[in-house]
């Protein structure tokens, strides 16, 4: 059931930019890999009920009440770039 | 005498009894380290500047009778994926090369509360995603057995400082058998609690749904006492639970099942023995020992290497240059992040990225991730049947003692499939202990491991260290330039 993997196109999905060699290198373990995969994905299971949580638990969300945490300067403290209190990026459009 | 071997609570009383201080301890252990850390590399950084000073407090404290606790003064090494406030957390990534954590995670916060004296950040797989230490950016860790083999990952380093003597215990975080494995390589014991039971809060995740934080250490007593300091609920970890009381297993007569599909191929005569010997030891002391089948656990790679790399791709979206970690200048916001993330990540987590994106992509979401999900449910029914029958599982811990650097880095499956054992315990969240109980034909440490229901951990812990006490494994690597 496995087809050849578009890896430029996943590779653009995944915001990563591949040199020529790795998108040949890539390909072919990824291949490998999902071949691998084809035993289980044509496995005949039952619509079983699918969870996040490994043992089948509802998350414990926090109560919705402001505390301290960070301040803004330790917020931004590991940014590549901030200015004036905010994060600095480059342009979203050329 | 040295004191690096021995169990923490033999350390305190002697710490109490005024026997030994703190400091001196500190020295031996930074004295260990500076013989072994040229040939073994499991550490990244090391505190030993403001540990000088912490020793020197916890003398003091010891000296009044105002000690904290049973670990206070212990030096304990954390995994470098694991947040230390004001520290360097580089997850073995070129990425996350310049990022200090601004906070403590709660394992840290907990510890501290203790009196720990943390050695230093150690060595993993770059973002905990391999088995072999040989994908960190900053260079592999060597097994102290022997220098020449792979400490196992992706806590390799947690495992190798711990074997080597250069921290009396450790923290590694366990996805996919990532404390077990290379405790087992390494000849040491590794915990890995019930998913929810350690807050992952200040652990960078990879996969949520199978990532936990837990003990190495020299002994079951050890992983016991570190365990306890560091669990409990969390209100800053959404799946952390709350205590519930379940039923726990037997200590005594009790019934003990042999996964058959983890003694058959792809496991070593050396691994497989190591389970029979330890099966005969547990039927001497009054267990019964039964052979059970777990079909779907020959699935579990399949279903691991789909969920897992599917969890990093969506985790791992956020290094992007952005608000931590290096950046590659570009023209604009997405050519700058697909740059910085091409420079910052290595081979096995873009592997993994493109992997979990693949999966998750239109067309292939339920004939791969949604078919994994799924089947992961089936294997969580299997084992759940299972524990209504036995009261433990038992299976090699590897397939194989340690091999050799690069001798599975060119077989990407094969490298996969050094997580067999350990994989099938994170997909259904149970508790599951490594303890060292042999050497293989070539001298190399082997374990076995143990697996019981979700949250009874503390007996699981009671039951292996009653086979630790028997099995009486007191091997110890030496390492080459150690002076031993």
């Amino acid at each position: 059931m496995t087809e050849k993997i578009n890896i430029k196109n996943v590779a653009k999905l995944a915001a990563l930019k591949l040199t020529s060699e790795e998108e040949l290198k890539l390909e072919k373990d990824l291949s490998m890999i999902i071949d691998h995969f084809a035993a289980l994905s044509e496995m005949e299971l039952p619509d079983e009920k699918i969870t996040i949580h490994p043992l089948g638990m509802s998350l414990n969300l926090a109560e919705d009440e402001a505390f301290k945490f960070f301040t803004h300067d330790e917020a931004l403290s590991n940014a590549p770039e901030a200015i004036d209190g905010q994060f600095v990026v480059p342009p979203a459009l050329d | 005498m040295d004191h690096y071997k021995l169990p923490i609570s033999e350390i305190n009383k002697l710490f109490k009894d005024k026997k030994l201080k703190p400091s001196e301890l500190y020295t031996e252990v930074f004295e260990r380290t500076a013989s072994t850390e040229s040939i073994i590399h499991g550490h990244l950084s090391l505190f030993q500047e403001e540990n000088i000073k912490k020793a020197t407090d916890a003398d003091e404290r010891f000296l009044k009778g105002d000690e904290l606790g049973v670990l206070d003064g212990i030096p304990v090494a954390i995994k470098d994926n694991i947040n230390i406030s004001g520290y360097a957390t580089t997850c073995s990534s070129q990425m996350l090369s310049n990022y200090i954590s601004p906070y403590d995670a709660t394992v840290i916060s907990k510890l501290k509360e203790e009196g720990v004296i943390f050695t230093g950040k150690t060595n993993l797989d770059e973002f905990a995603m391999g088995s072999s230490t040989e994908n960190s950016a900053f260079g592999p860790t060597k097994n102290p057995w022997d220098p020449s083999r792979v400490p196992g990952g992706s806590s390799g380093g947690s495992a190798a400082v711990v074997s080597a003597g250069s921290a009396i215990a450790s923290l590694g975080s366990d996805t996919g058998g990532s404390i077990r494995q290379p405790a087992s390589f390494c000849g040491v014991v590794g915990f890995k609690p019930t998913y929810g039971t350690v807050s992952r809060y200040g652990l960078v995740a990879f996969a949520s749904s199978l990532d936990q934080i837990g003990p190495i250490t020299n002994n079951v007593s050890d992983a016991k006492i570190l365990y306890n300091s560091i669990r409990g609920h969390d209100p800053f970890d959404a799946t952390s639970l709350k205590d519930v009381n379940v039923k726990q297993p037997k200590l005594e007569k009790a019934k003990i099942g042999i996964i058959k599909e983890l003694m058959e191929d792809g496991i070593s005569e050396d691994a497989k023995s190591e389970v029979h010997k330890v099966s005969k030891l547990l039927e001497s002391q009054g267990h019964e020992i039964i052979e059970v089948s777990l079909p779907l656990t020959k699935m579990s790679i399949s279903i691991y290497y789909l969920i897992a790399p599917a969890e990093c791709s969506a985790n791992l979206s956020r290094f992007d240059g952005v608000r931590y970690g290096n950046r590659v200048n570009g023209n604009t916001s997405y050519e700058m992040m697909e740059a910085t993330r091409a420079e910052g990540f290595g081979p096995e987590v873009k592997k993994r990225i493109l992997l979990g994106t693949y999966a998750l992509s239109a067309g292939y979401y339920d004939a791969f991730y949604g078919q994994a999900l799924k089947a992961r449910s089936m294997m969580k029914k299997e084992f759940t049947e299972t524990f209504e029958q036995v009261d433990y599982l038992i299976s090699p811990t590897t397939p194989s003692d340690p091999f050799k650097f690069g001798e599975k880095s060119d077989n990407q499956l094969e490298m996969y499939m050094s997580d067999l054992c350990t994989i099938p315990a994170n997909l259904v969240g149970m508790p599951a202990i490594s303890i060292p109980t042999g050497l293989s034909s070539s001298g190399l440490p082997l374990s076995v491991q143990i697996m019981s229901p979700f949250n009874t951990d503390n007996t699981l812990l009671d039951f292996a260290q009653n086979l630790e006490s028997e099995v009486s494994f007191n091997a110890l690597p030496q390492i080459q330039g150690d002076g031993e």
